[in-house]
């Protein structure tokens, strides 16, 4: 018996609005459909409406838990734009937030798939734990989730030597409890169980589904920003490309897992080396008209700002091209044949940010092939009509 | 009086009102651990400790809107929380706990009272999955056929490892077995393996967590409750507490020697009984995963199975040759 | 693979404190410099609007009152504000400033506006900030860095 189950919009796996309908047979998935658009929020087109300062917090707000990412993507490229350098102390502060980002995102990501796979005790300790890192993050700039530490030329805020010797100390703590997470997520055969082979996702796969981050380095490809196309001062650190063969949801938690090494590693080089001197320059405000691609390596995978200035203080186009966006192909594909308890899994896997992914739809007809655009008198007139057809027995008002 | 001896034993002990208190105390007590086992706080607000949150959460429940849904089978759906209830709290009296009259056994004490029990503490699955594809939904059709299904792994090792320590003491009444095992203590550790498998499938039987798979929620949402809301839920999360004390109560019976020493001594032996299995049961909880319903089926007849029937034939042997 | 792997640490905690708090009863502390609400000192505004101008939210709205008088109101919609802290980074006079609350919601967002009215101040403005020179032992600044107000 074939029967079509709904994944979201609204559903307790996901804690952002996104569809996935699922045709089930017994427990085994056979089809899987995405449907996008849930939570489009025009972040685009505001952006052609904000100065380049405002902006920063604009695309800070694309994501909730890389959000420093998305800035540090978006200034990368305005500072170019803009022909202006960031001093080395703003940069090593400008990267030093960004490595504490990718350790409380990839402890977040530890904790949800531990929630997922309904291992809720994983959850809270590496949660418990995470707040370390946010108190630091916090303590740094302010606030737990919007840093809001970059601005075009450098950074907001400095930290001194007691924060830095705070940092330093919290690192130890932070080592010892992702060994621990690395042994007992290796070891607990009940979760172990539930993560090997699931989701499979050969290296061939994920090159031509053009997966991204974590997701691509677990099927045994070796590709980070950081270290092919280096921004900012990650030329001049050491750091290895954490890479697992698996192919499987396992080999993703054992890649983010190491990566959280990595990221140690590199706090404390940028903590130990850190440079003296002014944390950030003046920026004019205004761009002479020209256009670039800013790259960086967000915690799911590679983030890219393409920015067009006119003159003006106000970019004349911003796109963002969001990771999750990039894996979503390879999700797909994953979730076929596989079973409806892995769902979850293999979907919380690319770690999906969904609302960073909305980007502007257009339609296009099915018949004609011509792309159409739709009025919002279009949209209520249509909603009108579905309505009237389904509420016969009832009188549902439409929100409309 | 005797009328008045009957209304007492019916509603306020060992009946309705001790059922509600001791399964909510139960609730708190298993929640509290799991939390503190995940250094979180539990409970803390509502009463001391918290202790009256679950009796909270019961009568907010019941003041909330019940709502039916339109495709759903009206008279199923209303009546299995209920009855589901009803069966619980009948197998709740045939604990030997309540002393009616110990010598001469009576209405719930009687030569195979274990296989009774153990058959009402089957047809709760069988609620549930009725409960599931009355609602319709396909949340709830997916959630009652996972329930089936680890019925069909769990069931047959709990009754062999619970089976065994009957067979060893040579009845089939729950009291003479805990008097038997009182007798000789020593007996109690040649059934730990049953006691291993009996509280994995008692695990399993009360759907928590490595086998919560009916109702799990980030797959399929409420699983087998999606579509149960108000009065209808708080029955049925009623059920399931006192299916836990009922359960672990069984097993403290057949397993750890039972409740000697009269009316309060009995009583005090129940409790601390009961709340080391449910610590066990928290633990366990804690500890682990939700596997895969699939998993389930092949670790039940791949490893409780086994266990179980090996325990099996170790006593019979142990009773052949030795006793 | 080691079964029960878990139930040490777990057990570890059973007897020890949480690591949560009773939040509505007891509330942790936020460090200094954390940024809650803005609010402004209005006796050494002198009314640049370079709050209002960078202001990512438009958040702010300062209207003229009367203007022989040079008063001024100034609205923060705290509704509205993101709580970056622009406003304080680009008011020359530190007129500006954020202070520790978070609890801030409430039952209408027009209970959230604030207001001040207040003749403008002559203050000099501070020279344009020489981009601060961080020595690495100095403590953070209050008001860290200036690089917004240039204009070209
Ligand atoms: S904190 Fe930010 S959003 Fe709020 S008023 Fe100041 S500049 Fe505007
Ligand atoms: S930037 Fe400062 S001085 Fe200028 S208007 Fe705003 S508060 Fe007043």
């Amino acid at each position: 018996m074939k029967f079509q189950i709904p994944i979201g919009p609204q559903h307790p796996a996901l804690k952002e609005p996104i569809s996935l309908r699922m045709t089930v047979e017994g427990e085994v998935i056979r089809d899987a459909d995405l449907r996008l658009g849930y939570n489009h929020r025009g972040i685009e087109k505001l952006a052609e409406e904000r100065t380049y300062l405002q902006n920063i917090y604009l695309t800070e707000r694309i994501c909730g838990i890389c959000s420093h990412s998305h800035t540090t993507c978006f200034v990368q490229g305005v500072e170019a734009l803009l022909e202006v350098v960031a001093p080395r102390r703003g940069q090593f502060l400008r990267y030093l937030v960004a490595e504490l980002e990718r350790v409380h995102s990839h402890l977040l990501w530890l904790g949800v798939a531990g929630h997922e796979a309904g291992f809720d005790s994983f959850f809270m300790y590496t949660w418990r734990d995470r707040e370390v890192v946010m108190d630091i993050l916090e303590m740094i700039s302010g606030n737990r989730v919007h840093y809001a530490i970059n601005t075009l030329g450098g950074v907001r805020r400095d930290i001194d030597e007691a924060l830095r010797t705070k940092i330093l100390d919290s690192l130890g703590i932070l080592r010892a409890r992702t060994d621990y997470y690395f042994k007992l997520g290796a070891n607990e055969p009940s979760f172990v169980g539930r993560l090997a082979g699931v989701g499979r996702l050969s290296k061939e796969d994920a090159l031509a589904l053009c997966a991204v981050g974590p997701t691509a380095r677990a099927s045994g490809v070796a590709h980070d920003v950081r270290r092919d196309d280096p921004y900012g001062i990650y030329g001049e650190i050491p750091f290895e490309v954490c890479t697992a063969d698996s192919c499987d949801v396992l080999g993703r938690t054992v890649v983010r897992i190491k990566e959280l090494g990595q990221s140690y590693n590199i706090i404390e080089y940028l903590l130990r080396n850190l440079p003296d001197g002014p944390v950030a320059v003046k920026a004019p405000r205004r761009a002479k008209p020209g256009e670039v691609v800013s790259r960086d390596e967000a915690p799911r995978g590679e983030n890219i700002h393409y920015i067009k200035a006119n003159g003006s203080d106000k970019p004349e186009r911003l796109k963002v091209r969001a990771p999750t966006l990039a894996n979503y192909a390879a999700t797909l594909a994953r979730l076929k044949n596989g079973f409806i308890a892995d769902i979850p899994l293999i979907f919380a896997a690319i770690d999906p940010c969904i609302c960073c992914a909305e980007r502007t739809v257009e339609l296009i007809d099915g018949r004609s092939g011509r792309p159409t655009v739709v009025r919002w008198s279009d949209l209520r007139r249509r909603a009108a009509r579905r309505a009237g057809r389904v509420s016969k027995k009832r009188n549902v008002e439409c929100p409309l | 009086m005797s009328a008045l001896k009957t209304l007492l034993y019916v509603f306020v002990y060992p009946g309705l009102v001790f059922m509600f208190v001791y399964s909510t105390f139960c609730e708190w007590f298993d929640r509290k651990v799991y939390a503190r086992l995940q250094n979180r706080m539990g409970p803390t607000h509502t009463g001391r400790w918290g202790l009256l949150q679950p009796v909270a959460d019961f009568f907010k429940l019941m003041a909330k809107e019940d709502i039916v849904p339109e495709k759903a089978d009206k008279t199923m759906f209303t009546l299995l929380p209920i009855f589901g209830l009803a069966v619980v709290a009948t197998a709740m009296l045939l604990l030997p706990v309540w002393h009616f009259n110990p010598a001469a056994g009576g209405f719930n004490s009687f030569s195979g009272d274990i296989i009774v029990l153990l058959y009402l503490l089957s047809l709760p699955t069988i609620i549930f999955f009725l409960a599931a594809w009355s609602s319709t939904n396909v949340f709830s059709t997916v959630g009652g056929t996972r329930v089936l299904t680890m019925f069909f792994g769990y069931e047959v090792p709990l009754f062999l490892a619970v089976l065994s320590p009957a067979l060893l003491a040579g009845s089939w009444r729950l009291a003479e077995i805990a008097r038997f095992f009182q007798a000789k203590p020593v007996l109690l550790l040649v059934n730990l393996p049953g006691f291993i498998v009996a509280v994995i499938c008692v695990q399993a039987k009360l759907e928590r967590t490595p086998f919560d798979i009916p109702h799990a929620e980030t797959e399929i949402v409420g699983g087998t409750f999606t579509e149960f809301s108000g009065k209808k839920l708080a029955f049925f999360r009623l059920m399931t507490d006192v299916e836990m004390v009922v359960s672990s109560g069984l097993l403290a019976t057949v397993f750890l020697g039972g409740f000697p020493g009269g009316l309060v001594l009995g009583f005090l032996q129940f409790i601390v009984k009961t709340l080391f299995v449910i610590f066990l049961l928290s633990l366990l909880r804690a500890a682990t995963s939700r596997i895969r319903v699939d998993q389930v089926v092949s670790f039940a007849w791949g490893y409780l199975a086994p266990l179980a029937v090996v325990q099996l034939f170790f006593v019979i042997l142990l009773k052949g040759f030795v006793l | 693979m080691r079964i029960a792997g878990f139930v040490p640490e777990l057990l570890r905690h059973l007897f020890k404190k949480p690591a949560t708090v009773d939040y509505p009863f007891r509330k942790l502390e936020v460090p200094k410099d954390f940024r809650g609400t803005p609010f402004l000192h209005p006796e050494t505004c002198i009314v640049c609007r370079a709050c209002e101008r960078d202001c990512p939210a438009e958040a702010i709205e300062i209207v003229e009152v009367n203007a022989a008088e040079k008063r001024f109101k100034m609205t923060i919609h705290n509704d509205r504000c993101v709580h970056c802290a622009q406003c304080v980074d680009s008011c020359p006079t530190d007129a500006m400033e954020m202070d520790d609350k978070f609890e801030i919601s409430a039952f209408s967002r027009w209970d959230l506006k604030e207001e001040w009215e207040y003749v403008r101040a002559v203050v000099k403005p501070k020279p344009a900030a020489p981009a601060p020179q961080a020595a690495p032992a100095a403590p953070v600044s209050p008001s860290p860095v200036k690089p917004s107000e240039s204009e070209t």
